[in-house]
Parts: C-alpha cells; structure tokens; sequence
C-alpha cells in the first residue's frame, strides 16, 4: 500500500477529532476526540517510519502515547473536580468569560 | 562714588519674601517694622548713593557694577548689573523717596485692612520691580523689571478682590501692560538683531548697544522702527493715548496704590525709557516727532475729559495722563532732562494730590463723588491746605515746583518752533499752554468742589453701604463723623506739600537772569551729553511762553473761581458735547464695541464650531467609532470554548489551503 | 487485489467507522466503546505496518489502561447525564464545523495526492535501517535498541512527565 493511503486514513480520522471536539459538549466526549486525534497522528507516524525503514518514528509513537496517558490523567482530575462544585458536565455552561 | 544699589534693590525683595512667606502670622506693627524699614533703608541707601555721586567729579558718576554674568553663549555675553548713573540715581530717589512717604501714609489708611500684610509685601514688591527696571544696566533686565512692575500693578490694583470692578481693572490694567511688554520685547529683539549686545553701555560685562550706535546713519526704517516698538512699551506704561485707558480704572485699587502708581513708579517707567534709550530715539527722528505729538494729543485730550469727571479721583487720574503727555512732548523735542524735570515735580505734586484725595476719601468713608462733598476745609485743615500748594503746583503758578518743570518744557517747545520755525512745533506749544489752562481750570474746580461751599453729603455714603467690606470699615451706623486723618497720614501730606513748593527751584532755568542755576539740569547733563540737537531757549521765548502759561493758568484759576467759587453745583447737562467729554469721548465703550466684543464673538464662535462641531464632535465620532467597533468584536468574546476552539480550526484550514493554492 | 489491499480497506473503513461512532454516539459509555474499537484497528494497522511492538503497547496501555480510566469516570461522573444534554446553545456550529472539517480532509487528501511530499532520499541505508534490525534481533530489541540508544534522554523526560501528572492528579481531585 502506498504511503498516502495511511497519511489519508490517518487525516480522517484526525478531522473526526476535531470535529468531535467542535460538536460534542460532554468534556469527556471532548477528550476522547483528542485521543482520537492522538491517534491520528500515531498512525502517520508509525506509517511514515515504516515507510522510510527507520524506527524514529515510532520513537515518538511511544512519546506521544505517554504524553496521552499523562493528559488523561490530569484533564480526567480536572473534570472530577469541576463536576464536584457545578454538579454538570457541559463545557458550554462554563462561558463566564464571554464579552 | 559709593554704589549701593545692590542694597537698594535686595531689601525691598527681602521686606516682600518676609511679608508674603510670613506676615499673616505677624502683628500690624511687626508687619510695618519690615516694609517701612525695607523702603526706608532702601531711601537711605539711595540717598547715601546719591550724595556720594555729588561729591565725585562729573567724569565719574557712572559706575557700571556688573555682578554676574547670566549668559555666555558664544561671543555673546549678558551679565547683570546695576547701573548707577545721575539718571538712575535721581529716579532712585523718587521711586523709594516718594514710595517711603506713601508707604508711611498707607499705614493710617489701610489700618483695618484684613489684608494689611499682603498689601505692603505688595507693596514692597512693587518698590523692588520699579528699582530693577530703573537700576537694570541692560534691556533684557529692564524688560524683567518692566514685566513685574506690571504684574505689581495687578496685584494692588485688584487688592480688594472681592470687587468685581476692581478684578476687571486689574485685568484690564495687566492686559494693556502686556501689550506694552510685547512692544519692548520686539524692540528687545530687534536691538540684538541689528546690534548683537543688548547692554546700554561698555562695561566689564560686554560692549554696549550705544556704542555701537552709528550716529552718522540715522533716520532709517529699522531706528524708526525699534524707536517706535520702544515707545509702544512707553505709552502703555505711562498711559499715551492709545493705551492710556487702563490708568483711570486704576482708581478701583487702594489710594495710596494710586498714589504709588501715578507719582513713584510705573508710570514714570515710560519716560524713565525714553530717556534711557535717548541714543536709539536720537536716531529715529520720526519716531521722535510721533512721541511729541502723541504727548500733545494725550496731555489736550485727558485734560479735557478731566473738566466734567465728577470721581476726584479721576480727575487725578486724568491729570496723570495729562502731564505725562506733558513730559513725552518734553523728550520729542530732545529735552529729555526736562521730561525727566517734570516727572520728578511731578511725583511730588501727584502723590500730594492722590495722598490728599485719599485723605478727603477716608473722611468720608469711601466717598468719592464731588456731588457729595463740599466745605470740607474747615474738618480737613491740613488736607486743604496741602491740596491747595500741590493744585498751585500743578497749575504751573510761580514758585511752586509745576511752575520750573512745566515752563521748561513749554519753552523748549517754543524755541524748537521758533527756531526751526516748525508750524506743528508751534501746534504743540499751543497745545501745551491750552492743556496749561485747562489743568488750573479743572484743579481748581476739584479743588473748589471738595473744600469750598457746603457739605452736599447726605451724612452717610452709598458708597460705603454698596461694598459691605474693606474700605467700609470706619462706618459706624447712622451719620458719619468727618475727621481729620491721623498724624501718620498727615506727615507724609505736609512733608511732600514742602517738597511741592520748594522742589522746583532744583531746576530753574535760566529765568530772570539768575545766572544759570539750574543744578538738575547740570546734574543729568553728563547722560544726555549726547544731544546735540536741543536747542536752548533764548530769554526772549522763555519770557514770552512763561508769562503766556503763567497768565492762562491764572486764567483757568478765575474760571473755575468763578463758576465753583461758592461751592460745585452739579446741573443735568443735555449738551451732546458736555455728554461726549463726560462719557471720556466714549472711547471706552467705542473699543468695547469694536474691539472687545468682536473678539468675544470670534471667540465664542471658534468655541462654537472648533470646539463644539470640529474638535468635539471629531473626538466623540472617533470614541463613537471605537465603541462600534468594539461592541461589534465583543460579540466574537461568547465565552464558548468549542467557539475558540473553532476559531483555530478555522486558521488551520485557511493555512492548508494556502498550501493547496500555493500547490 | 492483494491480501494486503483488502485488509487495508477493511480496516480503514472499520476504522473510521468507529471513529465516527465515538463522535456521533449520544451516550458517553458508547462512544468510550467505540473508542476502543477504533484504538484496536489502529493497532491492527501497525501490525501491518511491522510495528509489532507498537501495536502491542497501544492495546496495553491505550485500549487497556486509559480507556479503563475513561470508561471508569463515564460511570462514575455522567452515568444519569449523557442522554440529558440539553438543546444546543450554538448549533450553527455543528455545520460550520462539519463544512470545515470536510475542506481539511479534502485539502489534506488533494495534498497528499499531488505532492512530492516525503523525499525517498531520506530513507534509511541498509545497514542500520529498521527492517535489517529486525530480521537479524528482532522487533522489540530493534525497538529498545533505538529507545535506549537515540532517545535516552527524551525517554527519562517522560517519566518526570508521567510522575508530574501523577502528582497533579493526586493534588486536583484531593478533597479539600
């Protein structure tokens, strides 16, 4: 298969990402689409390191799902703590900071 | 030579510092200690400076004593200095002699003043300004001293602040001033442009401008035109027609500001001028023939507004004019010790006359209409008496001081006429015996008014009850107790009434063939030894003019004998001319209408639409603009994270599709 | 068509597939399924890609470990609430964001298409490029090898990461 069918799946599946992030309001929902997005991107990474028959690219594979695992962590801990004071989960009731 | 001018201009500036940092807090005598020992030291010092120069040989009465150096910048070089010179030695005299008596005077009249401190730290002020402008060896520190001498007359002439007419005249007296001010700066200006220096004279400091002067190229535009700047300052100083309207509202300030203003200082700044500035005028011989005839003007036009005023103390304040007209017609025709003559005579006379007035004024508790007076010589002794040498003098009778000074000038001004058989020199001597007649007339008048007759007052003054403040202080309730002033006030009244009567033997001339006695005129002579185209009067036109000056003031005596004798009776005149001279020509209204209001209505209108629709309205449309706009952006700011978070989508599309454009 | 093609295809529809599950399904436990679907098909895709370690840590850690984390808080947090979402407050941006969504895809597809994009230059030498490693050590020693060779240092960086967030998890949901 060549190189660009992976790159292109991979630009999907990233734009499903970021329009989940665009539509959805749930925060969670939210940050599954960025995982989605992660993921994307590990796709073209894993692709392109195949492609070129060095392992470098899966060096940031690894970067990146650790990077994943710590951002889930901490916007998880985040969302825990919101949901304790305001009892809901919809990012658009937190717009204090409108003009 | 002793000069100690140093002193003599510092100790009124301490006695000022002293009395405006602290004299609210110091009693009246603490408050008199510092501004009559200020003046008066100041009149001992100049007195010692004065004598000394007697004693030194004619050679070397000029010391130049130059103190520091201000500027230095290049070849040019501007020191201060004070320059002591019979020119300024006599002026000295005046200005902190003359300022000592009324300073002396004041104390009885402004007894109750709740500003009594603040009126003789201005006072102080006023001596010191006055002294800097006389003593100043340069015409940059004269112009310093002019300025504050100006800014002195505001201060005192608007003393009772509270007084919407006494603000305006002050207002109006600074704004005149200023106009004077502008004029010496132009000519200030021009001076260094067409000379480089602006000393009078050499000294250590620098070259002088009247050494510079080129005698033998006279007559050109730019000597005509800073003599003419010159005198702009001058008239405006010294009250010349155009810019003498600011003097008779002077009247709204203290008397003895007006004495202080009309006799010692100010006024006599302009003819201190011109005849400082003798070299540069001497090459502007047109300039020279305008002050002559600006002078005549002045002194014919005041004195007949004087005739029909009925406030004593514009009567005066015409005179003032009048006279000083009277020393300009002096200094046109290069007799500028005579100018300076009259204006010592004169000082004495007119602080006799204002300090008088001031007296009659107290006694009446702030009355200053002739309406209302009368019969006052036998409550008044000492007033009445004084006033009449000092009415004698300015009449020009023989022997009092008016008589020398002004018959000086009269037949300087026949001889110059005689001599170089000018017809607008025989004009302006005519000029000059009439304003002669007309003066005895309307002194005599007042003179009648005040002291002769019955008392018309109504017992208590309506003046008094209008202005609930200051001057109102000696008003007890129900009829007034008319008294004689306090020996304080009457001193100074018998001491410049001597100075009246025997003043002017100083400077005789050469009349009755008393053998050339004439020490003032020797006296200045080394400063003016300049001149060469004064003419000395023969014997002849001296005789001829006096005896013509001498019989038309005896004359206006009998006139005004004759109609006032038994006491002023004031009829409604509907004669437009009577209206026309006792409304001052109208001219103040005439420059309200052609001057004041329109630069009222330009500055309402500019207010109007430069203010309103231009500057305004483009500052609100540009606010109005920015509101729009932001109020319009502000609705970007919804608060909504997904919003934002598409606004970055949004850049991202547009930079891929750059790239897809771009291929 | 090869086995190859038809795997690809089969997978890149089921892939994207569930993506579009995870953003189209109203209740969150869903989506967190179709999540997982999704990350399995992607591991999938690096077996195919030879990236035999990859694929193993992404359905350990990823589908494994994270998604557990995820489906965890769904329950804990928002069990009652995913169905109740209330009506959208800013519903034009659904079709603005579809719209702009679809020119990227286009766009990035077009680029990917008719660009020269990657330089075949670049590729590894055989001595030391990847598929030599891995037929003489094998895939994971490759993998360690290049991780503890080249990228020691970004790799210990990462364990300060994890332990930060660690922390800041721990401080964040402490109650007060």
């Amino acid at each position: 298969m060549p190189l660009s069918a992976y790159l292109i799946v991979s630009a999907i599946i990233f734009t499903i990402g970021v329009t989940g992030v665009l539509i959805r309001r749930n925060p969670l929902i939210i940050f599954m689409s960025i995982e989605l997005m992660l993921n994307a991107v590990n796709l073209s990474f894993v692709a392109i390191s195949s492609y070129l028959d060095s392992a470098d690219g899966q060096m940031f594979v690894f970067i990146v799902l650790t990077v994943a695992a710590a951002e889930v962590v901490v916007g998880l801990a985040i969302i825990v703590s919101i949901f304790r004071t305001r009892r809901d989960i919809d990012v658009d009731d937190m717009n204090l900071l409108r003009g | 030579m002793t000069n100690l001018m140093l002193l003599v201009l510092l100790l009124p500036l301490l006695g000022f510092a002293i009395l405006g940092v602290a004299g609210s807090t110091f009693s009246n005598r603490a408050v008199l200690t510092i501004a009559w020992g200020a003046c008066g030291l100041a009149f001992l010092f100049a007195t010692i400076s004065f004598f000394s120069m007697l004693g030194t040989p004619v050679a070397a009465r000029t010391s130049d004593q130059v103190l520091y150096t201000w500027v230095a910048s290049g070849d040019f070089q501007l020191s201060f200095g004070l320059l002591l010179d019979p020119l300024s030695a006599t002026m000295l005299m005046i200005v902190t002699g003359v300022g000592l008596l009324i300073h002396i005077y004041a104390a009885g009249y402004m007894q109750d003043d709740p500003g009594f401190w603040r009126f003789f730290s201005y006072m102080n002020f006023f001596i010191f300004a006055m002294v800097l402008l006389v003593s100043a060896d340069n015409f940059l520190f004269l112009l310093i001293g002019w300025g504050l001498v100006g800014l002195a007359s505001f201060l005192l002439i608007g003393f009772w602040y509270r007084r919407p007419k006494a603000v305006a005249a002050a207002k109006k007296a600074l704004v005149i001033n200023v106009i004077g001010d502008f004029g010496l700066m132009i000519a200030i200006f021009l001076i260094f442009k067409e000379y480089g220096v602006l000393n009078y004279n050499n000294n250590t400091g620098g070259n002088g401008v009247f050494s510079a002067l080129n005698p033998t190229s006279s007559g050109t535009l730019l000597q005509t035109v800073i003599a003419l700047c010159l005198f702009v300052a001058c008239a405006a100083k010294s009250a010349q027609l155009p810019l003498y309207m600011w003097l008779p509202d002077a009247m709204e300030g203290p008397t003895p500001v007006s004495a202080l203003i009309h006799a010692a200082t100010m006024v006599t700044a302009g003819v201190y001028l011109v005849a400082r500035a003798h070299p540069l005028f001497e090459l502007a011989p047109t300039a020279l023939t305008i002050i002559a005839l600006i002078g005549g003007l002045t002194a014919l036009f005041a004195a007949s507004i004087a005739i029909f005023q009925l406030d004593i103390k514009r009567v005066l304040a015409y005179s003032t004019i009048s006279q000083l007209g009277y020393m300009f017609m002096a200094e046109g025709v290069h007799n500028y010790s005579a100018g300076i003559f009259h204006l010592t005579t004169h000082a004495y006379f007119k602080a006799l006359l204002f300090l008088a007035a001031g007296a009659v004024i107290h006694a009446l508790d702030g009355e200053q209409d002739m309406r209302q007076m009368g019969g006052l010589r036998h409550k008044l002794k000492i007033t009445f008496w004084t006033f009449l040498l000092a009415a004698l003098a300015i009449s020009g009778i023989p022997p009092f001081s008016g008589f020398w000074s002004k018959d000086e000038i009269l037949s300087s001004l026949l001889a110059q006429a005689t001599i170089h058989n000018q017809p607008l020199s025989y004009v302006l001597w005519g000029t000059g015996i009439l304003t002669a007649g007309l003066t005895a007339f309307y002194m005599f008048r007042l003179f009648y008014g005040i002291f002769m007759g019955d008392y018309r007052g109504s017992g208590h003054s309506s003046h008094a009850q209008d202005d609930d403040d200051e001057e109102a202080s000696h008003h007890t309730a129900g009829r007034l107790r008319i008294h004689e002033a306090p020996p304080v006030m009457t001193v100074p009244l018998v001491i410049l009434a001597a100075l009246s009567c025997i003043g002017g033997l100083v400077g005789s001339f050469e009349l009755i063939g008393l053998a050339r006695w004439e020490p003032f005129t020797k006296f200045l002579a080394p400063v003016f030894a300049d001149v060469h185209t004064m003419v000395t009067a023969s014997l002849g036109v001296q005789w001829t003019s006096t005896a013509l000056s001498v019989g038309v003031g005896l004359l206006g005596i009998l006139a005004a004998w004759r109609l006032y004798g038994r006491g002023f009776q004031y009829k409604e005149n509907h004669n437009p001319l009577y209206q026309l001279v006792l409304h001052k020509y109208y001219i103040d209204e005439m420059l309200d209408a052609a001057i004041v209001q329109p630069i009222l209505w330009f500055g309402r209108t500019a207010s109007r639409l430069l203010e309103g629709d231009l500057l305004d309205a483009g500052g609100r449309a540009v606010a109005g603009g920015l509101r729009g706009t932001s109020a319009a952006l502000r609705r970007l700011q919804t608060g909504y994270v997904r919003n934002y978070a598409l606004a970055i989508l949004i850049g991202v599309v547009l930079i891929i599709l750059y790239y897809a454009v771009r291929g | 068509m090869t086995g190859v093609q038809i795997s690809f295809f089969v997978l890149a529809v089921a892939g994207v597939a569930s993506a579009l599950g995870v953003i189209i399904f109203r209740n969150a436990v869903h989506c967190a399924l179709s999540l997982i679907l999704t990350l399995l098909f992607l591991a999938l895709f690096y077996l195919q890609l030879g990236a035999m370690f990859i694929a193993i840590v992404q359905i350990l850690i990823y589908a494994g470990a994270i998604m557990v984390l995820f489906l965890f808080v769904v329950t804990m947090l928002a069990s009652e609430a995913t169905d109740t979402e209330l009506a959208d407050r800013i519903p034009w941006q659904r079709w603005v964001a579809g719209i702009l969504g679809l020119t990227l895809v286009g766009t990035l597809s077009y680029l990917l298409f008719t660009g020269t994009s990657i330089d075949s230059g670049a590729k590894a030498t055989a001595a030391n490029s990847l598929s030599h490693v891995v037929n003489t050590q094998g895939n994971t020693e490759a993998f360690g090898q290049a991780l503890f060779h080249g990228f020691v240092f970004p790799f210990e960086v990462t364990s300060l990461l994890i332990i930060v967030a660690v922390l800041g998890a721990m401080v964040l949901v402490r109650k007060a």
